[in-house]
């Protein structure tokens, strides 16, 4: 199994001692690392529970959501193992870590139908026994039995009073930033599309009036050369000469004018437009977290 | 922060923009004048207005002003031009150019004064060859000495005034424009 330690936890327990109707289970466990004290922690947890280790089930460690059916995946197998063991159902958990969290899989099969009756899979950060804090509760929750301190330990990873929360990040330091650099801000918020849009939209428009501002220097310095020209001479070639210059660096140097000023006022507001903008996508804490679970297709099929 | 300095500076720099005004006035502009209502052909001075000190001669310079698209050819014109004799001593005349770089043709050039404050100057084309001229240009230059400071004004006399072409028909003036003279 590689690097994965992974035992076959077999715990077979009669909710009620002496009542043959009460269900009966078989617990198979797989952990992708070494959870000490977990077999006496379930022994202490559950009374009365017999432990086999089994190697054989290796195939229920295969994902069941490649399955186009995964609530039917392994009917057969699981009636055999209800057969052999002689219990009613089958629980199959599964942790897997990943840096400072873990996933819990628990899959509750009926050993009857051989089918997949109840699910339950969580993904939280580390917190202290959480692994077998976890497993408690959805074990406890298939066998009906609840203990408060489950739900207490967990509820420990949580903060007590969320307005005690600080954030680093905040949108009023995203719109600032914005207002001092276009895009910044969305940078800031982790938003790179949009904050190279902003930055290359502001540059452009800000080349733009830069642009405008040197032709109509540039039309504008013109004009008054040829006016005064136009002015202090006394030849009427010449001066007929300088007025149609003139008249044309003029009408240059009133359209870049007001490019200039169009681009200006373009700018002027997409940089307002940008720091809301900002504000808007700024970071903000989750008041709603919800797991994307990958989506099931229902199986159709007659 | 450069980034904002920058464009800081730019928008002052647009605040800037300044649309000058589009004032065309020379006195030898067909445009000009017309802008102004005046009719063509025009007798006009150059410059329409001069600062001099009273140490220094003030010349004002004679031009008839054409519409380039209503040219009549002249071989004759008659200027009567009145002077503020309070601080202007009328000097002399000498011809203009339009007048007098046509090929070898030398036209008849006088004037006369009359002793206050009216100078009159006749010019013709008598050549066989170079008979009239056709289009704007400088007829003649009059100068005077400032006796005093002041502010006043050469005038054409519009009615005294004549423009004629080489079969002695009178070509019409419709407008006249005179000269500012200021002596500090």
């Amino acid at each position: 199994m590689k690097n994965q330690f992974a035992f076959f936890l077999i715990l077979s327990l009669s909710i009620l001692l002496g009542n043959d109707f009460r269900p009966t289970f078989l617990v198979l466990n797989h952990f992708d690392r070494s959870l000490s004290n977990v077999d006496s922690t379930m022994v202490n947890t559950f009374s009365n529970s017999i432990f086999e280790f089994d190697s054989t089930f290796h195939v229920l460690f295969e994902n069941i959501d490649e399955y186009e059916n995964p609530a039917s995946s392994y009917m057969v197998t699981i009636r055999d193992l209800g057969e052999k063991h002689n219990v009613d159902y089958i629980l199959y958990n599964r942790i897997k870590h990943d840096k400072n969290r873990f996933t819990l899989d628990g899959q509750l099969f009926n050993t009857r139908s051989g089918g997949l009756i109840h699910r339950r899979k969580v993904d939280l950060i580390n917190y202290l026994n959480g692994q077998i804090n976890e497993l408690n509760m959805w074990i406890g929750n298939v066998a009906g039995i609840l203990d408060n301190e489950w739900q207490l330990n967990r509820e420990s990873i949580m903060f007590s009073d969320p307005e005690d929360i600080e954030l680093k990040k905040t949108p009023l330091g995203a719109a600032m930033r914005s207002l001092v650099a276009p895009g910044w801000g969305q940078s800031y918020s982790g938003k790179k599309i949009s904050s190279k849009v902003w930055a290359g939209t502001e540059s452009t428009l800000s080349l733009a009036i830069l642009f405008s501002y040197l032709k109509y220097d540039e039309a504008a310095k013109s004009f008054l050369k040829n006016l005064n020209l136009y002015g202090s001479s006394d030849d009427v070639q010449k001066v007929t000469g300088f007025r149609t210059q003139a008249e044309i660096d003029w009408e240059k140097h009133k359209k870049y004018s007001e490019l200039a000023i169009a681009f200006a006022g373009a700018t002027g507001t997409g940089w307002v437009a940008n720091s809301i903008h900002a504000w808007i996508i700024g970071p903000r804490p989750y008041k709603n977290i919800y797991q994307k679970w990958e989506s099931q297709k229902p199986n159709t099929a007659g | 922060m450069k980034t904002l300095y920058g464009l800081i500076i730019v928008f002052l720099g647009v605040g800037s923009c300044t649309i000058y005004d589009k004032e065309f006035d020379n006195p030898v502009d067909f445009i000009a004048n017309n802008e102004k209502g005046i009719g063509a052909p025009t007798l006009t001075f150059y410059p329409l207005t001069q600062t001099k000190a009273s140490t220094e001669t003030v010349i004002v310079e004679s031009f008839i002003v054409f519409n380039p698209d209503s040219m009549k050819s002249f071989a004759g014109v008659h200027l009567q031009l009145d002077f503020p004799q309070s601080f202007l001593s009328f000097d002399t005349i000498t011809p203009g150019l339009f007048i007098t770089d046509t090929s070898q043709a030398t036209p008849l050039f006088t004037y006369t004064f009359d002793g206050t404050n009216t100078v009159d100057i006749y010019t013709y084309f008598l050549d066989t060859i170079e008979t009239d001229l056709l289009g704007s240009g400088h007829l003649a230059n009059i100068i005077f000495s400032p006796l005093g400071v002041g502010t006043d004004s050469v005038l054409y006399n519009l009615s005294a005034c004549e423009m004629i072409d080489y079969y002695d028909n009178v070509v019409e003036l419709k407008g006249v424009r005179g000269a500012e003279i200021i002596i500090q």
